[in-house]
């Protein structure tokens, strides 16, 4: 569903990205992994069409993101870091607009948005302004944002950062979910969340891939270390 | 063009949801008004006037006397001020924010966004300018005749404006959205053209408007308001592309638009017909107004200045959107 290859980004004289390959299967939870830093952002931006590459290629459902980039848009629901949304719409108001940015006829817009307000559990915040919204509401808005158009593939960058652990366990339930309705790439720090909605990973580190596969099979080739003393490894901080 | 359809109704419906519309709208309405009042009190005054002296007070080209130039120096340079304040917020707060990012991996092209964005700035420009048309029965002296002159026809014109009337009250308190449009097509439709027909058949008219000076100058000032419109909008639209922050850009707007307006102040400087008079013509927009398009004249130098200057700024704005891609 998702095909990368040999990405490469430069920001300046500074490669943020350097030769990053891999593939993503149709109907796969993928967890993208890597301390802060690693290209995570910057790879997963370059996908869903906010940033292009310096050479190499995308494609997203058979679409490249460079040379048809409306076509690849239209597969991808995408939630950025922090989730940015506009402060002084309402809720509903902003899935409303989204839908039509997405091409949502009326009919389809009301369905749809019934649909992700229920999915996201937003029912009770339909009306108010997204600039009164607590952290997990809003990261809930952009959710269902992604949701909207149904895509077959969801890119979602950090979706529980910040988050209290109550709505942790809330958000890793509804990603189980959709999971299963979607293809799936998510990055992430935290090696718990990894392990419970993720059925493979692939870890970055100063801009390469450094593993790649599904959790069993990554187990297994460190002799059954936990995930966190891999990923450790695999990043050079073993000393900490 | 669903998508940018529904950018445009969110940018535009943006206006209205926070205060700087309502700033902007207050702001302008008070220049205006104070451009207007200053025109009825020279107006007053005796004197022999030319056909375009209502018009050029105000729209601040008169020369005579101190006070009415004063005015048009003042009007001029707030002018780009207005227009900042409207295209500021377009896209340096998306930029802040982020939400830059939302809209640019949503399935739209870039020129789209450009596009819609521009449209909602120039339909609240042209919504600036909405209230002065109330200023015009005054400065036409326009009289109004009203005679019984009932026919099937005239009847069919005022069913249809009252059907149009009665439309838009229900669309205010919230009835069903399609009744009402239909109600206000029908209404229209009847009005258009029963008034055609009163209009070309009918002996004897219900209401004969007669303007008591030329009217085409007080058109071609308000096509010369909507061209120039365009072109400060296009630049402030540029500049807020450019930056993060919206007073940046509001303050880069300011100079760039005033790069449009300061060549005007230079006119004194040279003679009638040198190359700099026609450099100055060329670029002063306060120029434009003083000469042509409050004399009713429609010279298409400055027409093609405004078109050319609007579409090279939004050019570039989709370029600055792209580069931003590639950065």
């Amino acid at each position: 569903m998702i095909e990368v290859h040999n990405l490469t980004k430069y920001y300046g004289e500074y490669p943020a990205v350097r030769g990053v390959s891999f593939a993503v299967p149709k109907g796969r939870v993928v967890g993208f992994l890597g301390p802060n830093g690693a290209g995570k952002s910057t790879t997963l931006r370059i996908l869903a069409g906010y940033l292009t590459a310096s050479s190499g290629r995308a494609t997203v459902d058979g679409r490249d993101v460079f040379w048809d980039p409306i076509a690849a848009r239209r597969r991808i629901g995408y939630m950025p870091e922090n989730c940015p949304l506009y402060p002084d719409m309402r809720v509903d108001e902003y899935l409303w607009f989204r839908g039509g940015l997405k091409g949502l006829g009326r009919s389809a817009r009301k369905h749809r948005l019934g649909y992700v307000t229920d999915r996201c559990k937003l029912a009770d915040a339909r009306r108010q302004l997204i600039g009164t919204l607590s952290k997990g509401y809003r990261q809930r808005v952009g959710l269902a944002d992604a949701l909207l158009a149904d895509p077959p593939v969801l890119i979602l960058d950090e979706p529980t950062a910040g988050l209290d652990p109550a709505q942790i366990r809330e958000t890793r339930k509804l990603l189980r979910e959709l999971g299963e309705e979607h293809t799936m790439l998510l990055s992430t720090h935290i090696l718990s969340e990894v392990e419970m909605t993720c059925d493979s990973v692939i870890v970055i580190h100063q801009g390469q891939v450094v593993e790649d596969g599904s959790l069993a099979a990554v187990r297994k080739r460190h002799q059954n270390q936990s995930l966190e003393d891999i990923f450790v490894r695999l990043t050079g901080q073993e000393g900490i | 063009m669903r998508a940018t359809a529904s950018l445009f109704r969110k940018e535009f419906a943006g206006y209205f949801a926070g205060p700087v519309g309502y700033v902007a709208l207050f702001a302008f309405l008070v220049l205006t008004g104070l451009q207007f009042n200053l025109a009825l009190n020279l107006l007053t005054e005796r004197g022999p006037r030319g056909v375009e002296y209502p018009m050029q007070v105000f729209l601040g080209g008169a020369d005579s006397p101190d006070l009415a130039r004063t005015a048009g120096v003042l009007f001029w340079g707030l002018f780009p001020a207005v227009t900042g304040i409207i295209t500021m917020r377009l896209l340096a707060e998306e930029r802040g924010t982020g939400t830059l990012e939302v809209l640019l991996t949503a399935p739209i092209r870039d020129w789209q966004v450009v596009l819609a964005k521009f449209a909602a700035c120039y339909g609240f420009y042209l919504l600036l300018w909405l209230p002065t048309l109330v200023y015009l029965p005054v400065l036409l002296d326009l009289h109004a005749d009203w005679r019984p002159a009932f026919t099937p026809l005239s009847i069919t014109l005022l069913a249809g404006a009252g059907l149009f009337i009665l439309a838009v009250l229900l669309t205010i308190i919230g009835a069903n959205g399609w009744f009402a449009l239909f109600l206000g097509l029908i209404g229209a439709a009847a009005a258009g053209v029963g008034g055609y027909l009163h209009h070309t058949r009918d002996p004897e008219y219900l209401v004969t408007l007669s303007a008591g000076i030329d009217p085409y100058p007080v058109l071609t000032s308000y096509l010369g308001v909507v061209g120039a419109g365009a072109m400060f909008l296009a630049v402030g639209l540029f500049a807020s592309s450019l930056v993060r922050s919206q007073l940046v850009a509001w303050m880069v707007a300011l100079l760039l638009g005033l790069g449009f307006v300061l060549p005007a102040l230079l006119r004194y400087w040279f003679e009638a017909g040198s190359a700099g008079d026609r450099v100055v013509y060329l670029l002063g927009v306060p120029e434009h107004f003083r000469r042509d398009f409050t004399r009713g004249v429609i010279d298409t130098r400055p027409l093609v200045l405004y078109a050319s200057v609007t579409l090279f700024c939004l050019y570039l704005t989709v370029r600055s959107l792209d580069a931003r891609r590639l950065r």
